[in-house]
């Protein structure tokens, strides 16, 4: 959901490098224990999440610059170690499309895979509680829930970045435009040559305070378009294919009837 | 869009790129993503697009096939773009960085068998990334096509013309859940295929030799220069941005005999 | 072994000895929507060099013996071994010596040229390029395809196509063969070279064959022995093709057409007494009816 929109050489040095060595960490984990036949039985799930968050990413539900990003669905699906892997391959490929920097892939892969994180996480919680008929509401509360906290985190990423929120931009609201790509180049660290030029920023850095104010009221609106579209997509899976969800993403997959066993036996 | 054919173009093309060595694509592909990543200044970047453009005109790659692909990002970097951008030249530069990173991409891949650059790009890559990678790039081509056929069910179904938004919404999600699991399955079987015929984790592929050492080095060199291009346009932008109408009318001389050059033959 | 008592209890092998491949016992298997497919009653047992055929209505769980076969799916109850391990948990010590052809060739090729295709295996399982090259080149002219070897496989014919997934099963010479519905899709003549084929592989390389079809006709030409599931997956009737298709009563529960041939004889018996025995191939239904005219012409033959 709030994957961050800035081009490269924006961010302090330490900040974004710090996200690519805590991303390049938390991957190698991820991938360093997947050895197992149950973890690599998974990887077309993976592979099917992070292109449909990629493909769902590119299709508008309304015309209101509003794309959904499936991030929960993901996560309840996939689960942790997954999930960390899923949103650093969506981070990779998204800045192979010039949508987003390279140099914030680590920062962007660790906003999108505590996301996941966060979904799964509540989303397991509330099914305890809930019980595991109600997948919509359980979902929709996480999904709420999630993007609340990680709109928190942007907040917070903007606030300890120290270049003001004019450089970052959180996709799930109806943004007012004064969350703008040009960067005040001149306030970051990369002050001088390579990244010094082009753009001319036409507004000033917003304060956190005001950046905070503005992605809270505006914010609910897109977090609830998406709590809504993730408890369908959810509700839809629970009935028709509910291992997917109940199972845990890493037990061992029971697959759909393969070839000619269609119908009742 | 069918992978088939962007098989088909990879395999049986015959031009300098398909000739070329996977390594110095790889390089090349790098270099001209680097020059559009640091870019800042439109002219330069439509330069380079332009630039891609006529390679595509010269060699006779399938531009029917591969135009429509590399526009693709454009519609979800215009929906940042129309949100986030100051200004229609801020916009426009948004557009055009990622339609020409997605050109480069897709010039590769229509030049390059896939298991070529995968076995490249899994040899760098953590495992379980280079595993997701392979079924993320797969996996796209699924889901697109699917969605294509989903939403022209949808819509002979239940009409998303209709004007009742709410139902058009969930017919339009149920269609996601939908595709979900079909996306999933065909996913399963096709890596099921791959792991049945031996994969693990990592293709192996016989080296292609390159036709000519000659045309390996020139795709690198044009690749520098244009990186060159972008970052002196880059870094010497207040006395260079007045003359970065020369970069792009020679592009298009070059463009205008490239096409000139493909008609005579 | 548990036996059904209304099945015949064949000492399976004719070679009490000859290796077992390929052992299924009472396997069950559930599905996401809660159907069940129970691979019990008899054991399914493949020998080395036998070519064994999977008959079976639609659903009937053909295509999830062959998965859990392959290690694809995990029995949550029962046991699947073949060369003395589970598949699900050792594929990889196997995959070797398997060859598969599934039944969506078109899922099945992942190559971008069919050269590239067939020599997959053999790249994955690390062999010199010059072995690799090779083995390719046998395996397309064993089954006649060389020309194709620059093609897309995309462009190619549906017959054509399975052929390619054919040689890449069979380039590593593997020791046991998986079909699912190898026939579908192919003329006659495809068909019949595909029939040759898989009778000269089991005899002179001793590979076993495992397969399931719908093409009835094809099991007497083809199979050493068949068995044949009933809905649900129980396996209700095993033996060669002769004492197969005698079986009317369990094929007809089993929705299983008996061959053409099979069907003949057994209305020639209901009507005439004196009919002969059944006959399963043109060559033996053509000489007992002959043999029956003869005997019809002689008034009163003695005995």
């Amino acid at each position: 959901m709030s994957h961050i929109h800035i081009p490269d050489g924006v961010l302090p040095v330490w900040l974004w490098l710090g996200g690519w060595v805590v991303a390049a960490a938390i991957v190698w984990l991820a991938s360093a224990r997947s050895g197992g036949v149950d973890v690599r039985r998974k990887v077309p799930l993976v592979g099917v999440m992070a292109a449909l968050m990629l493909v769902a990413m590119s299709s508008e539900i309304v015309p209101i610059a509003y794309h959904i990003n499936l991030t929960v669905v993901a996560g309840v699906l996939l689960g942790p170690q997954l999930s960390i892997v899923a949103a650093f391959v969506v981070q990779v490929v998204l800045a192979l499309l010039g949508h987003g920097g390279v140099t914030v892939i680590g920062l962007n892969t660790l906003m999108t895979a505590s996301e996941m994180l966060f979904g799964w996480m509540l989303f397991r919680g509330l099914i305890t509680v809930l019980g595991p008929r109600r997948v919509g509401l359980a979902s929709g509360v996480a999904t709420v829930v999630t993007l609340a906290l990680a709109t928190t985190m942007l907040v917070g990423l903007v606030a300890v970045s120290g270049v003001g929120a004019a450089t970052v931009r959180e996709t799930g609201a109806l943004d007012p435009q004064n969350l703008t790509f040009a960067a005040p180049f001149s306030d970051s660290i990369f002050s001088v040559g390579l990244f010094s030029g082009g753009e001319r920023s036409s507004s000033p850095a917003v304060p956190v305070r005001r950046f905070a104010t503005i992605v809270y009221t505006l914010g609910p609106l897109g977090w609830l378009i998406e709590a809504l579209v993730t408890a369908a997509v959810l509700s839809y899976i629970a009935r028709v294919r509910p291992s997917l969800i109940f199972e845990g993403a890493l037990t061992p997959a029971r697959q759909a009837l393969p070839g000619d066993e269609h119908g009742r036996h | 869009m069918d992978i088939a054919v962007v098989d088909r173009s990879a395999v049986s093309g015959n031009s300098t790129l398909h000739g070329a060595a996977t390594g110095a694509k790889l390089i090349a592909f790098s270099l001209v993503l680097a020059a559009v990543v640091v870019s800042t200044n439109l002219f330069v970047v439509l330069t380079i697009t332009i630039v891609l453009l006529a390679a595509v005109a010269a060699l006779r790659l399938p531009a029917r096939s591969m135009l429509p692909l590399a526009a693709y990002p454009a519609v979800f970097a215009a929906v940042f773009a129309f949100a986030s951008a100051p200004d229609a030249l801020a916009a426009s530069l948004i557009i055009a960085k990622a339609v020409t990173a997605a050109l480069a991409s897709v010039t590769l891949m229509f030049t390059t068998p896939y298991p070529q650059v995968f076995a490249a790009l899994q040899r760098v890559t953590p495992g379980l990334v280079g595993d997701t990678l392979l079924m993320t790039y797969r996996a796209i081509f699924i889901l697109a096509d699917k969605l294509g056929d989903l939403t022209r069910a949808v819509r002979l179904r239940s009409g998303l013309s209709t004007g009742h938004p709410v139902r058009a919404a969930r017919a339009t999600t149920r269609a996601l859940g939908g595709l979900l699991l079909y996306s999933l399955d065909l996913a399963q079987r096709e890596y099921d295929v791959l792991v049945l015929r031996g994969y693990s984790g990592r293709l192996r592929v016989a080296l292609r030799p390159s036709r000519s050492r000659a045309a390996d080095s020139a795709i690198i060199v044009v690749a520098f220069m244009l990186l060159c291009l972008a970052a002196l346009w880059r870094i010497y932008w207040i006395r260079l941005i007045s003359y970065s109408w020369i970069l792009l009318a020679v592009a298009l001389v070059g463009l205008g005999v490239a096409l000139a050059s493909r008609r005579r033959t | 072994m548990a036996l059904r008592s209304q099945t015949p209890d064949h000492i399976h092998p004719d070679d009490p000895t000859a290796e077992e491949v390929v052992r299924i016992s009472c396997v069950r298997h559930t599905y996401e929507d809660g159907t069940s497919v129970h691979l019990c009653g008899l054991d399914f047992v493949a020998h080395r060099g036998k070519r064994v055929a999977v008959l079976g209505p639609n659903g009937a769980g053909k295509t999830t013996m062959l998965y859990h076969i392959l290690g694809l799916l995990k029995p949550q109850e029962g046991a699947v071994s073949v060369f003395g391990v589970s598949p699900a948990e050792q594929w990889a010590t196997i995959r070797r010596r398997v060859g598969v052809m599934l039944q969506n060739v078109d899922e099945q090729i992942i190559s971008p040229t069919v050269g590239d295709d067939v020599a997959f295996s053999p790249r994955q399982y690390g062999l010199p390029e010059t072995e690799v090259r090779e083995r390719v080149n046998r395996v397309l002219k064993l089954l006649g395809i060389e020309e194709l070897a620059d093609r897309v496989p995309h462009n190619l014919s549906g017959g054509e196509k399975r052929k390619v997934a054919l040689a890449g099963a069979l380039v590593m010479d593997p020791e046991l063969l998986v079909l699912d519905e190898p026939f579908e899709g192919l003329d006659p003549t495809s068909r019949q070279g595909l029939l040759d084929l898989l009778e000269h592989l089991s005899h002179e390389r001793g590979m076993t064959v495992v397969l399931t079809t719908h093409d009835i006709d094809a099991v007497p030409e083809f199979a050493d022995y068949a068995y044949v599931l009933a809905p649900g997956g129980t396996i209700a009737l095993r033996g060669t093709p002769a004492e197969v298709f005698a079986n009317a009563k369990v094929l007809a529960d089993g929705n299983i057409k008996p061959p053409i041939l099979a069907e003949l004889f057994s209305r020639l018996r209901e009507r005439d007494a004196s009919a002969p025995e059944m006959a399963l191939t043109i060559e033996d239904a053509a000489e007992a009816l002959e043999g029956w005219k003869r005997r019809s012409l002689l008034p009163e033959t003695p005995q």
